[in-house]
């Protein structure tokens, strides 16, 4: 991983910025449905019920190792508007160190409205996802 | 406005039902779909055939995956009513730009389709029992609502051994419901007649109490050691079921729980409301005996021709790739029963709920059942693992006015904890239809 990567917070403010564009919630739902079409497929094995996140609409998968001080991550869906979740949640802390994604403030999530515009269901999947993510962090720093 | 635009007449939209394929939704709040008169409809309920699309729905980003779920197609005519001509617009806008051909709006619904007893409507049978909350608001503050008998009524916030769940936010006057109070922490089945009737008396209730129950889904966890405490909502319905089976009369479910709430804008209280303990409950605990099965009684079922065992658990517990359950070892599922998939895991029920919590569209909930052969024909006894989903299910079957429906209170746990038992793994032989292994 390049250290000259872009903060956390950087990369969600162009996030906020490429989404204040969209016009409408089918604009954002477009959006979100492109952004899952180019997700790059994760190794199959990852569909099994140990990655499994509940709680999510449709089915999901996310799982989050520590390798070389920092945490990859990686994950699927099988809806397209989950998978452009993913996609964004990946963008912004796939490759960070655990600190950043213990204490990091997803902000792009409430500017964005993705939080408060998804249905209360879908809004629980991505509740769900992030929880996800943070406590495999927690366990792979418990694990060192 | 071109003719694509005008708003249908009434014969108009009657002339496109009788030739078929047309597809109608239903705008307004699910609670007027399923029967409530909220806005001064003649007759409760919806326009036979429609479907639930609440405006409400709109707002979301993901509404177009609702619209999809539902099997709405782009190439057939569809028409939208409700009973607000701009919510109607703008959904038949929504649906346009969706790539939708052939989309009208009706707005003569409340004018003219529900005075006229001779234009086809349904509804929920006991649309009644599961209330708005709009309704709830109106009967804490003013004492009476449509639909009720005024003789004294009480509102549980149900939740799983986590007080902090009613101290964090509840609807003003209502009380604390536990259902380790109604549940034993050993079996996890209804407690005994003695143990129900003081819990309810306790709470203020007796056979006559008007019951209004809710609780908060707060994303259940299988990591938590009691992921069940952030289930409240399936909480309110378990605790409906065994209020029914003891004898409440009037006992209602508040459609979409604390969620429904807060989106109609209701502010929560963090006061504690004490319960005002009644004195004599008035009949027999339990006086609807019928509505609980257990253990020998689902044996017999599952050898009866006219009954159904059914099991409401998720896929991965009926394959039994997984128990469901941190405190359950046996992992599979009971040979002979029917299906009909709960949800994500032992603590969603996705398959029964609209995306905002609400319970999902009875039509919906009836071919689902019905393509596994759970029709109202039969004695059905719903379950799950220790019977807290399966008293959602079997809560739907019973607001559709089902004659016989049960819960196997005992469920998986009862069941897998009998060595006599026989237990099935893997995925079926014969495919269900529906079934993420289908």
């Amino acid at each position: 991983m390049n250290d000259e990567r872009p903060s956390m917070a950087s990369v969600q403010e162009e996030i906020v910025a490429e989404m204040a564009g969209l016009e409408g919630s089918l604009k954002t739902y477009a959006y979100l449905v492109e952004l899952g079409r180019a997700l790059q497929a994760p190794e199959p094995s990852i569909r099994q019920e140990a990655h499994a996140v509940a709680g999510c609409q449709s089915r999901v998968w996310i799982r989050a190792e520590l390798r070389g001080g920092r945490m990859r991550i990686s994950a699927d869906g099988e809806a397209m508007i989950t998978r452009g979740i993913i996609a964004l949640l990946l963008r912004v802390l796939d490759g960070r160190t655990p600190a950043e994604i213990l204490d990091g403030d997803l902000f792009f999530l409430d500017r964005t409205g993705l939080r408060s515009h998804l249905s209360p269901a879908r809004g629980n999947g991505l509740a769900a996802m992030v929880q996800r993510i943070r406590s495999c962090t927690e366990e792979a720093i418990a694990a060192t | 406005m071109t003719g694509r635009d005008r708003p249908l007449a009434t014969g108009e939209l009657l002339d496109l039902l009788h030739r078929g394929h047309v597809q109608v939704e239903d705008v307004r709040p699910i609670d007027a779909y399923n029967g409530w008169r909220l806005h001064g409809e003649a007759r409760g309920g919806h326009i036979a055939g429609a479907r639930a699309l609440p405006f409400k729905w709109s707002a979301y980003l993901d509404w177009i995956e609702i619209v999809r779920s539902k099997g709405l197609r782009p190439d057939a005519p569809l028409v939208v009513y409700g009973h607000d001509a701009e919510e109607s617009e703008a959904v038949a806008g929504l649906f346009r730009s969706a790539g939708y051909g052939g989309v009208r709006v009706y707005h003569a619904f409340i004018e003219e389709w529900c005075p006229d007893p001779k234009l086809p409507m349904d509804r929920l049978a006991r649309y009644a029992q599961l209330v708005p909350a709009e309704w709830v608001h109106r009967l804490i503050t003013t004492g009476s609502a449509p639909e009720y008998d005024g003789s004294g009524f009480v509102v549980c916030h149900a939740h799983y051994r986590d007080t902090g769940d009613y101290e964090q936010g509840h609807i003003p006057s209502a009380v604390n419901l536990d259902t380790n109070t109604l549940e034993s922490p050993e079996t996890w089945n209804r407690r005994s007649p003695a143990e129900v009737r003081d819990a309810l008396l306790a709470l203020g209730i007796t056979a006559d109490t008007t019951v209004v129950l809710y609780g908060r889904f707060s994303l259940p966890d299988n990591a938590d050691p009691f992921p069940g405490s952030s289930a409240g909502q399936i909480a309110a319905f378990r605790c409906a079921w065994i209020m029914l089976w003891a004898g409440v009369k009037d006992v209602r479910v508040l459609n979409g729980g604390m969620q429904s709430w807060l989106d109609a804008g209701f502010a929560a209280s963090t006061a504690a409301d004490a319960p005002r303990p009644a004195g004599r409950f008035g009949v027999e605990i339990p006086a609807a005996p019928q509505l609980a099965v257990d253990l020998p009684e689902a044996r017999q079922i599952l050898a009866a021709a006219d009954a159904n065992l059914v099991c409401v658990r998720s896929w991965p517990e009926y394959i039994g790739e997984v128990s469901g359950y941190n405190y359950i070892e046996k992992k599979g599922r009971i040979p002979g029963a029917v299906f009909a998939e709960c949800g994500s895991d032992a603590y969603h029920m996705e398959n029964y709920r609209n995306l905002d919590h609400t319970t999902r569209e009875f039509g919906e909930i009836v071919e689902l059942w019905r393509q596994v052969g759970i029709t109202p024909d039969k004695h059905n006894a719903f379950y799950c693992g220790t019977g807290w989903r399966g008293s959602e299910a079997f809560f739907n079957a019973w607001l559709m006015g089902w004659p016989r429906v049960s819960v196997y209170d005992g469920g998986w746990f009862e069941w897998s904890a009998d060595e006599s038992n026989p237990i099935e793994t893997g995925e079926p032989a014969v495919a269900i239809p529906g079934a993420p292994g289908s």
